[in-house]
């Protein structure tokens, strides 16, 4: 059935067109930050083909030589060992949810959710009030106690959907054969519910990186994340903004990749998270 | 059937695994959100402490405060335009991309981008877009002659600015969710539709979107919930202002509790927040309680 037709030809054209404008406003600001990030300050504020010579990376090296890259070195260990965290803890009790029978899941998977949607302000006020006795404001452990409370709902209520996707038959068949619970869990549930992991895994490690309160208000010098270091290029009197492009794309590109590999993964653990 | 003789020890190992998981959510999750409670009926204050009053006066306080009622409404205008942007547009561009076959798919790739910058970075991304002096906007316009203006300025325009903002980074979110559940839809659907001679745009209307409308409404309502969060957005582009003219109330219990030092008062926000939240996440429980036993 090809439909031949004037009419429907400009219609195509007009849909493609659209998609292509789209297309446009994702991909330019994205081409913008890295034309910003190469430069230099002295003409940062006229037009690109006033003068289109003027590349440096001199923006590039001044973050290198700032404070910026362990910045994000404790990014990645907060949000690491808050993921790992969530996920050693939070898998075997996703499995027993899923799989245990018992009457009132009901409550436990409208806590979850309440818990992943509570707002972050919520939680960090006690916490700072605990942390500033405790001593625990700008540490690892304190931040990472921290995004463990976004972290440990989520993997819980994401891994028992995909626990719900396993047929019980599996579970049993293992027990059938003399295999104790957790063996089963470890050899045979686990492997079968990986894209459900890896997407879990994948998302509450963003979760946590992508943070941006709870590192303001419980860290200082010593483990401000990437997401609050990059607001140091930004001050009342002048903002760096070749800086920021650099730290903007340094924050992102560690993601890309992640996001590349785990796609499929995510999708259809999101579409089934939705999908209930 | 799981034998009888097995299920007592089983399920005392089911509950062995998961007491670490439930202790780890009740200390680090609802142990803080019960200190917020708390810290709601009391007159706590970061620099002069607490004086020992306990009660409601807090939230009386709530519904007199002009700043905190307008502040609702500065959070409902950023969630219904964000959502309803977020939604329209990732469900046009899903079903545009569900048409491409062959190597066009890597297109699928490129509009994912966005989802991959994290927040701070799409603040300043677009605060950089939208800084008249700096804008690339500003100059390709500046050619023909037109003046941009400046959208941070003005209350309408910097609600406008933090909702294209957020609309560009979570679009790809929705995009996602609605190309899985389109590829869960017949296409034989829209062929039977085709042969009786609806057109297209009929057959999308008709059929497509009431069977997309599940995955639609639980897309919108999870943006709902984190629209309800902005911060960073807000903290970076705006600050709030111009003025107070983009203090959404999640931005004002921080202002109140960590500007003001009025701790008690912003943890009596949060409850408010937190009361919406509890509402929603209820009824999206529910209804996947329903789902799963369909």
């Amino acid at each position: 059935m090809r439909d031949t037709s004037t009419a429907f030809r400009v219609k195509k054209a007009l849909g493609y067109a659209m998609m292509l404008a789209f297309l446009g406003f994702s991909l330019l600001p994205v081409v913008w930050v890295v034309l910003l990030s190469l430069r230099p300050a002295t003409a940062l504020f006229e037009p690109i083909w006033e003068s289109p010579a003027a590349w440096t990376l001199d923006n590039i090296r001044s973050i290198a030589r700032s404070d910026f890259p362990a910045a994000l070195l404790n990014s990645f260990i907060t949000a690491g060992s808050s993921t790992l965290l969530a996920l050693l803890v939070g898998v075997p009790g996703a499995f027993a949810l899923s799989k245990r029978r018992a009457s009132n899941k009901f409550f436990a998977s409208w806590l979850l959710l309440l818990l992943r949607m509570a707002p972050p302000v919520g939680f960090v006020i006690p916490l700072f009030l605990v942390y500033v006795r405790a001593g625990l404001i700008d540490t690892y452990a304190g931040l990472i106690f921290a995004y463990t409370s976004l972290t440990l709902p989520f993997v819980v209520w994401s891994m028992w959907t995909s626990f719900n996707q396993i047929p019980d038959e599996l579970v049993e068949a293992g027990l059938m054969d003399g295999a104790s619970l957790g063996r089963v869990l470890w050899r045979i549930v686990i492997p079968a519910a990986r894209p459900g992991l890896v997407a879990a895994g994948v998302l509450s490690f963003l979760l946590a990186w992508n943070d941006f309160f709870f590192s303001l208000i419980i860290t200082r010098s010593d483990t401000t994340t990437a997401p609050v270091a990059v607001m140091n290029f930004v001050s009342y009197a002048s903002v760096d903004w070749g800086a920021i492009a650099v730290a903007s794309i340094a924050l992102t590109l560690p993601i890309v990749p992640i996001i590349v590999l785990a796609n499929k993964y995510i999708v259809q653990s999101l579409g089934g998270a939705v999908k209930g | 059937m799981t034998p009888p003789r097995a299920s007592a020890a089983m399920d005392r190992t089911y509950r062995r695994m998961l007491w670490p998981a439930s202790l780890a959510v009740g200390i680090f999750a609802i142990a803080p959100l019960l200190g917020m409670l708390a810290l709601s009926f009391t007159d706590f204050h970061l620099v002069r402490g607490w004086s020992g009053k306990i009660g409601i006066h807090n939230f009386l306080r709530l519904f007199e405060d002009r700043r905190f009622v307008s502040s609702i409404y500065i959070m409902m205008a950023l969630s219904a335009f964000g959502v309803l942007a977020q939604v329209v547009l990732g469900t046009a561009i899903a079903v545009g991309l569900d048409k491409i076959v062959g190597k066009w798919r890597v297109a699928r790739g490129i509009f994912v981008v966005p989802f991959a910058v994290p927040h701070v970075a799409v603040a300043l991304i677009w605060l950089s877009l939208f800084t008249p002096t700096l804008s690339p906007i500003n100059a390709v316009f500046a050619v023909f002659g037109i003046e941009v203006p400046a959208l941070l300025t003005t209350q309408t325009g910097a609600i406008t600015a933090i909702v294209i903002a957020d609309t560009w980074a979570t679009y790809p979110f929705v995009m996602l969710i609605v190309l899985a559940a389109l590829q869960g839809i017949s296409p034989d659907l829209d062929e039977a539709a085709a042969l009786d001679g609806a057109t297209r745009v009929k057959a999308f209307f008709r059929i497509t979107l009431p069977l997309l409308y599940p995955t639609l409404l639980m897309v919108a309502l999870f943006r709902f919930i984190e629209t309800l969060k902005h911060f960073p957005l807000i903290f970076v582009m705006t600050s709030g202002g111009p003025g107070r003219a983009t203090q959404a109330t999640n931005y004002y219990a921080y202002v109140q509790t960590f500007q003001n030092s009025n701790v008690a008062y912003g943890a009596s926000i949060a409850v408010f927040l937190f009361l919406f939240a509890a509402a929603i996440s209820f009824y999206i429980a529910k209804a996947n309680a329903r789902l799963s036993d369909a």
